[in-house]
């Protein structure tokens, strides 16, 4: 099988061999593909430079199965050029990516979202960025977040009421605490549904109830990515994302 | 192919752990080597062996070295002020040799891939830490790889740095000597574009 022109992005590239790069793309119609760039780390590669993270690429290939052999890959503009915090950012989305987009299972309006966050993270704020594409992946690959009604009795989220939020489930008018289940404030859920997450107060719960939640799907494995941010913020005086 | 149970087939068969070495140059040289190069032969194994048993991580720059402390580290002549962070013992050797730089270094041995599990922890980040904590130096000059995983690197190590008021500074990116411009990838142009300086 051929393949050309399709859009594509490089979620994780690996060496392999002497001069070949084993990549992870995910691409707007074939989704999420494994292949191989046979190579493309000698010095004068013609496509080797562009097979990075964060380029916006148009790729050809060819073959099926585990592993397609990439025949042309172009840039299509400029780099992503993410820094120093939007770059842990951009592998952190990466990572949720790897974990939770199964190979060979097309998503084409989550290749836009999953460009638009990247382009987000170039000057907005980091924080907000992740949270709504948490929010959109979640939703694209079917599991659904209810925000903005309670899913007992069904009346709309109050701004000034507190919930319970059960994850795989949603939230509840909150009553006690549970086990596993986060409690937030009624203006957090919408400001989350709405996708204006512009307060601190609203950004700090709206991680605590994403974490929960993607905890479920990701299983006993912790996100590598997520080590670079706690240590940064640990050991130094950096403002807080 | 030779089978392994034989001298000539264990040897290809090591041959191939090298870098770049697939079957047919694992024979070539087993093949050279036994026919022209008996001697050859034997000063190779024996170099393998003693850099195998003696060689270790210098105790304050991680570089290969047979010492505790390496010849680079003990230099009077070097400027102890300066710190220079680099991925690997080959961009040391590159710096080194192109003789712009007088300091000391700090060899990470890889770069933080969080992908792949490499993280702070398994970089050994805190021996560089403990370096810093020393307080001897001014200035860490972060010379990893331009790609974004040493760009990540240099970030996390340069908060560190930064956290202990300590300067860091990252080398600068740029149109190749003897490049023409045409040439040149659009990423690359565009950093060095943004990295343009007084004339
Ligand atoms: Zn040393």
């Amino acid at each position: 099988m051929r393949v050309h022109g399709q859009a594509a992005f490089v979620l994780h590239h690996r060496a392999y061999g002497e001069t070949s790069v084993l990549v992870e793309l995910f691409t707007r119609e074939h989704g999420r593909i494994g292949a191989i760039a046979k190579g493309a780390r000698r010095p004068r590669a013609r496509h080797g430079n562009n097979l990075i993270p964060f380029q916006p690429l148009i790729v050809d290939w060819s073959g099926k199965g585990e592993l397609v052999v990439i025949t042309e890959a172009e840039a299509q503009g400029q780099n992503i050029a993410l820094q120093g915090k939007a770059l842990f950012c951009g592998f952190y989305i990466n990572e949720l990516m790897l974990r939770l987009v199964h190979r060979y299972d097309p998503h084409q309006s989550l290749f836009d979202i999953y460009g638009q966050a990247l382009y987000g993270l170039l000057d907005e704020h980091t924080e907000a960025v992740l949270r709504v594409f948490e929010k959109r992946l979640l939703i694209e690959l079917g599991y659904g977040l209810v925000l903005d009604h309670e899913i007992r009795g069904n009346s709309p989220i109050q701004p000034g009421a507190d919930y319970l939020y059960i994850p795989d489930a949603g939230p509840v008018p909150y009553e006690n605490d549970e086990d596993g289940a986060v409690k937030i404030k009624g203006r957090s859920l919408l400001a989350l549904s709405r996708e204006t997450l512009n307060d601190d107060a609203v950004l700090q719960e709206s991680k605590t109830l994403m974490r929960a939640i993607l905890g479920r799907h990701l299983g006993g494995k912790p996100l590598h990515s997520r080590k670079l941010f706690r240590e940064v913020k640990y050991n130094s005086s950096t403002p807080r994302h | 192919m030779m089978p392994e149970s034989t001298a000539v087939g264990r040897l290809i068969q090591c041959l191939r752990k090298l870098p770049g070495v697939g079957p047919k140059s694992a024979k070539r040289m087993a093949f050279h080597m036994l026919e022209r190069d008996r001697d050859g032969a034997r000063q190779l194994a024996q170099a393998l062996q003693q850099a195998a048993d003696c060689v270790v991580h210098c105790a304050r720059c991680n570089n290969f070295c047979e010492d505790r402390i390496c010849g680079v580290c003990q230099s009077p002549r070097r400027d102890h002020s300066l710190l220079c962070v680099v991925e690997s013992p080959a961009d040391l050797q590159s710096l080194d040799e192109a003789g712009v730089y007088n300091g000391l270094y700090f060899v990470l041995m890889g770069h933080l891939s969080p992908l792949d599990g490499i993280g702070p922890e398994e970089l050994g980040i805190d021996r560089l830490e403990a370096l810093l904590d020393e307080g001897a130096i001014k200035e860490v000059i972060l010379a990893t790889n331009l790609t974004v995983e040493g760009e990540a690197t240099a970030h996390y190590v340069g908060e560190l740095v930064r956290a202990r008021n300590i300067r860091a500074t990252r080398i600068a990116y740029g149109v190749p000597v003897g490049g023409e411009l045409e040439y040149i990838d659009r990423n690359t142009l565009t950093r060095a574009f943004s990295g343009r300086s007084e004339v």
